[in-house]
């Protein structure tokens, strides 16, 4: 387990390698606390996968990276911008905040009465001001770019769930974020289409993305993430680098999961 | 066939009073929608308390209220304006619920995926809640629309001259009020039958268009 660097938390000029960094976020709900003074970096271009057993509280977690869930406390930079819990926040620094950081949700959440296309664009339009015939263009680069040029007129129902998911990744990149978030993303999925979307977010790995990843794919962890952090009861247990991590854990509470997992 | 001729000069005058009446309460709606949306609670019990007196109140008497008493005393109103009017209050109480169950049917990711994209509240509501609320108006706003298609008939009692009151009178006249009441009702009939098959053809619309395999 890695030494928390309390020390190096009161200075306010951060390392310009990191790009985020979250510090001691605290989450409850209905006055049960589900994530407990979590602090995380991810530098610039790196891929953090975040591992551990349903209600860990690593969705929690990743979810207040751009305040879909407010933390009860503790602070988010993201780059040069800061935002505190304590601080409350306006809607217009969460929009900025929002413009900065892609999201790709479990359940895909694509606008049901817009084609891939209309997905594709709409946030880039009234969301980052592009006028339509750029943001059109540069809609069908992302779907081209997830394998999908050929999708823009479906509508999403028309589409499979792996497919689905690669126009949210391209609804998410259209906007040029600094920082891709998953939310678990493969587990609506069968492990068919599971493969598709695992695929793209690899190219986006290796184009230098800078991801902070739930999962409960462990091989993809291993391969894909420079950095696995473990979490369990609202706690990181254990973080470190991935193929260490996952093949020699070093605590028992992360060994006992990874034991589960992989003799499934 | 006299009978037919003489109470279907009504039509018009139910048709003109329920979408009168339907019209205005969609407008008025939409204020009262905000206010029960507010981000404040006060605000919103102000909403909460306008529908429910509004719906606690039968529709007969606030067409008296606003007929013998607004009408007369404050703003000069026909017959016309003060049942278009009354039921336009009436419909706005419904119809604001119509909406708010709509906008709350959209679900959650809806909300968060348009929110992680940094849509302004105004976008949010414009390109992506509300085309997809509005679809689902249909159907309970149909239904409503007949309800108050019938509902309408009230408007007689301060002597608009719709279905009801030419039956009341053609009744009262030639004494065959079996006949004339059976005439009326298969008119209120085929007026309802194309406005519930909209809303049973909008359904499997919706069913289609917000489909997510």
């Amino acid at each position: 387990m890695k030494p928390t660097p309390d020390v190096q938390r009161t200075k306010t000029a951060t390392d310009p390698d990191t790009l985020l960094e979250l510090e001691k976020i605290c989450i409850s709900y209905h006055n049960k606390q589900v994530v407990h003074d979590v602090s995380l970096k991810v530098k610039r271009g790196e891929v953090v996968a975040l591992i551990g057993p349903s209600g860990a509280g690593k969705s929690s977690l990743l979810r207040t990276v751009n305040y879909l869930e407010k933390p009860s406390s503790g602070t988010i930079r993201m780059g040069d911008r800061v935002i505190s819990a304590e601080a409350r926040p306006t809607r217009k620094d969460l929009i900025d905040l929002r413009r900065e950081v892609g999201m790709v949700f479990q359940g895909f959440n694509l606008f049901p009465h817009l084609s891939a296309l209309e997905n594709v664009m709409l946030a880039q339009v009234h969301s980052l001001g592009r006028k339509k015939e750029e943001a059109r263009e540069r809609a069908y680069k992302e779907l081209k770019h997830v394998g999908l040029e050929d999708y823009g007129d479906r509508n999403p129902s028309n589409c499979s769930g792996g497919q689905q998911q690669r126009i949210a990744i391209a609804r998410a990149l259209a906007m040029d974020p600094q920082l891709m978030l998953f939310d678990e993303p493969t587990s609506a999925l069968d492990p068919e289409l599971g493969v598709e979307v695992l695929n793209t977010m690899r190219r986006l790995a290796k184009e230098g993305m800078t991801m902070l990843v739930v999962t409960h794919e462990m091989h993809f962890a291993e391969e894909v993430a420079d950095r696995v952090v473990f979490m369990a009861q609202g706690r990181v247990v254990e973080e470190g680098d991935a193929r260490s991590l996952i093949r020699e854990p070093q605590h028992p509470r992360t060994q006992q999961f990874l034991h589960a997992v992989q003799d499934r | 066939m006299e009978v037919l001729q003489v109470v279907s000069a009504g039509i018009g005058t139910t048709l003109l009073i329920t979408i009168g009446g339907f019209a205005l309460g969609a407008i008025f709606a939409v204020p009262l929608l905000m206010l029960r949306r507010s981000a404040y609670r006060p605000v919103q019990w102000i909403a909460v308390a306008i529908v429910e007196v509004i719906r606690s109140v039968p529709p007969i008497v606030w067409l008296f209220v606003i007929y013998y008493i607004i009408g007369v005393d404050v703003i000069r109103l026909d017959t016309f304006q003060a049942a278009i009017l009354g039921f336009g209050i009436i419909s706005a109480a419904y119809i604001s619920e119509i909406y708010r169950a709509a906008i709350e049917a959209v679900p959650r990711g809806q909300w968060e995926a348009a929110d992680a994209l940094g849509l302004e509240r105004y976008s949010l509501y414009r390109r992506v809640i509300l085309p997809q609320s509005l679809l689902l108006t249909i159907p309970p706003a149909a239904t409503f629309f007949i309800g108050l298609l019938k509902d309408s008939a009230v408007a007689s009692v301060i002597g608009a001259a719709d279905v009801t009151f030419l039956s009341l009178q053609t009744a009262r006249n030639s004494g065959e009020g079996l006949t004339v009441f059976i005439v009326a009702a298969a008119i209120y009939l085929v007026l309802s039958v194309p406005i519930a098959a909209i809303a049973r053809g909008s359904a499997a619309f919706i069913e289609r268009k917000l489909a997510i395999a």
